[in-house]
């Protein structure tokens, strides 16, 4: 469990969706209680369909929540969150610099401060000299560096990243797992991260929330003890398998459960 | 082939061939049409048709130097393009923000809807003796046919092309907390500008109908009044040059607004 000061406290957050016509409802989020401390790296692992990005969204204010409520520490200027999203999430009239600037325009900066601000970000993701490019001239993996560029530039104290490395290939995926660490180590910032990749949740995280099919539920909250900072090869340690093992008899105990197709939850 | 030419005739039709390949949308387009008037010419000359009916691309181009040198073709040209620039023009000042309105605004569109709708696809030709009781046979009623059939495409495009924007680049502009005409500036313009852009080609072909319906019903200059009353005397060469004339202008126009479509395209590739 977190210890120190919280940057997000969730009670009770609870997601349905009606269909006003069969009069029935589905529910997407059964009842979750998180807290996530402040600079911790926390994901989120499940399922598809179990709501983890839905929580996501409710957290940064895409979605209303059925009931319960959501805390995070206010921050004195500037927003207390912000998302990294799944593939496909830049702007594609818009050049890489403008696209990493949008937060900061979106905040009421000026196009040409916003601009300036951004420049620093595109270096620290490692995509220094491409910012007059678009984004169809970028691969997958440095789009998603812009995106993840475009978050860290409006300087939120927690990062949303909704299964950002979904999309990448086996081995652009590892090199932008280790890049995540380094850049959130030199960032220091809060992030709830989703995944359905069991190595990829044990790699990056301080803990791991293993949540159930849906309804979605927490099903543990298992701390990695695995020390930082963490390069690659500890995934060929004998403590990462088992966290993995672990985790893998949790998930594989849904399995079970029939799966009930909804579009709308985990879009 | 005899040993001396290949030194001439090769690269001769290579440079032929090169330039063909290096602009084949000219190339083929020029290679068509020269094509289909040859044939016509030739089937006109040796009398598979009645010439005085069908006329044929020698005649026609003996029409237009004719009125071209004479100066009296000019008035009709300018009738129908201010007819056509005027209520053009009002059709996208009026149509461009409204359709943007009612793409953005849920309620206008329910509003709107069975107007919108019904007025899409009723044929305005149909309204054309209402408005000349209305407007008179100047001007104005043309510039209110003309109007009425480009309006309504703008209007409609536009609105389709505002809904098909992406939720998620919408979910993007709202998670960074976008003011709604930020999120109007930044994610419905760029998305429809290129769109909205081949909507604005169509209404533009169906304004230059609208100038030609109201003429043909009722004037006294403009081409389609210059084809209708041609046609009257039995002088088909002059009908299709006026014919010809508005092709023309179809197609100048087309490629304007292509040649914009293409300056908004930068960032998709595919098109270029």
């Amino acid at each position: 469990m977190a210890t120190g000061p919280l940057a997000l406290s969730a009670r009770g957050v609870r997601m349905e969706y009606r269909d006003r016509k069969a009069d029935t409802a589905l529910v997407a989020i059964e009842e979750m209680d998180l807290d996530v401390g402040d600079g911790e790296f926390v994901s989120l692992l499940g399922p598809s369909g179990c709501g983890k990005s839905t929580f996501l969204k409710i957290v940064n204010g895409l979605l209303l929540s059925s009931a319960g409520e959501i805390k995070l520490r206010t921050v004195a200027k500037g927003r207390e969150d912000a998302m990294v999203f799944q593939d496909a999430a830049l702007f594609p009239w818009y050049s890489v610099l403008d696209n990493v600037a949008y937060g900061l325009v979106c905040a009421g900066v000026a196009r040409d401060e916003a601009r300036k601000r951004a420049m620093p970000f595109i270096d620290l993701v490692g995509i220094g000299g491409f910012e007059h490019k678009y984004p169809y001239q970028l691969s997958g993996g440095m789009q998603q560096r812009a995106n993840l560029a475009r978050a860290l530039t409006v300087d939120a104290s927690i990062l949303l990243m909704d299964e950002p490395f979904a999309a990448l290939d086996a081995q652009t995926r590892e090199v932008m797992q280790s890049e995540l660490l380094r850049i959130w180590n030199a960032a220091r910032k809060t992030v709830i991260f989703v995944t359905h990749q069991i190595d990829e949740a044990v790699y990056l995280s301080d803990r791991v929330v293993v949540m159930s099919a849906r309804p979605g539920r927490i099903l543990a909250d298992i701390p990695i003890d695995l020390g930082r900072p963490r390069e690659l090869d500890v995934k060929r340690s004998p403590e990462f398998a088992s966290y993995e093992s672990q985790i893998w008899k949790l998930l594989a105990s849904q399995h079970q459960r029939p799966a009930i197709g909804s579009p709308s939850a985990e879009a | 082939m005899a040993a001396g030419q290949a030194p001439v005739g090769r690269p001769l039709l290579r440079r032929v061939a090169r330039l063909g390949l290096a602009n084949e949308r000219i190339f083929y387009g020029v290679l068509g049409f020269v094509g289909v008037s040859l044939i016509w010419e030739i089937t006109s000359n040796l009398g598979l048709f009645r010439r005085s009916l069908l006329s044929s691309p020698s005649l026609i181009w003996g029409a237009a130097a004719a009125d071209f040198g004479s100066g009296t073709i000019w008035p009709h040209i300018t009738t129908s393009l201010t007819e056509w620039g005027i209520g053009f023009v009002t059709a996208l000042a009026i149509g461009i923000p409204l359709g943007l309105t009612i793409g953005t605004f849920r309620r206008v569109d329910y509003f709107l809807s069975v107007l919108l709708s019904g007025m899409y696809s009723t044929p305005k030709a149909a309204l054309l003796p209402l408005i000349i009781l209305v407007a008179g046979i100047g001007l104005q009623s043309k510039v209110i046919m003309v109007f009425l059939l480009a309006f309504f495409s703008v209007v409609v495009s536009i609105v389709v092309w505002v809904h098909s924007v992406s939720e998620r680049h919408l979910d993007i502009a709202r998670s960074f907390g976008a003011s709604r005409w930020l999120a109007f500036r930044s994610v419905v313009l760029p998305s429809t500008v290129p769109f909205v852009l081949a909507g604005i080609r169509i209404a533009a072909g169906r304004a230059l109908v609208g100038v030609v319906i109201a003429e043909l019903v009722s004037a006294n200059e403009g081409i389609g009044f210059y084809i209708s009353f041609f046609g009257t005397f039995l002088d088909t060469s002059r009908v299709m040059l006026g014919v010809v004339l508005l092709g023309l202008f179809g197609i100048v126009l087309g490629e304007v607004i292509r040649s914009f479509e293409k300056r908004f395209d930068v960032w998709r590739p595919e098109i270029r």
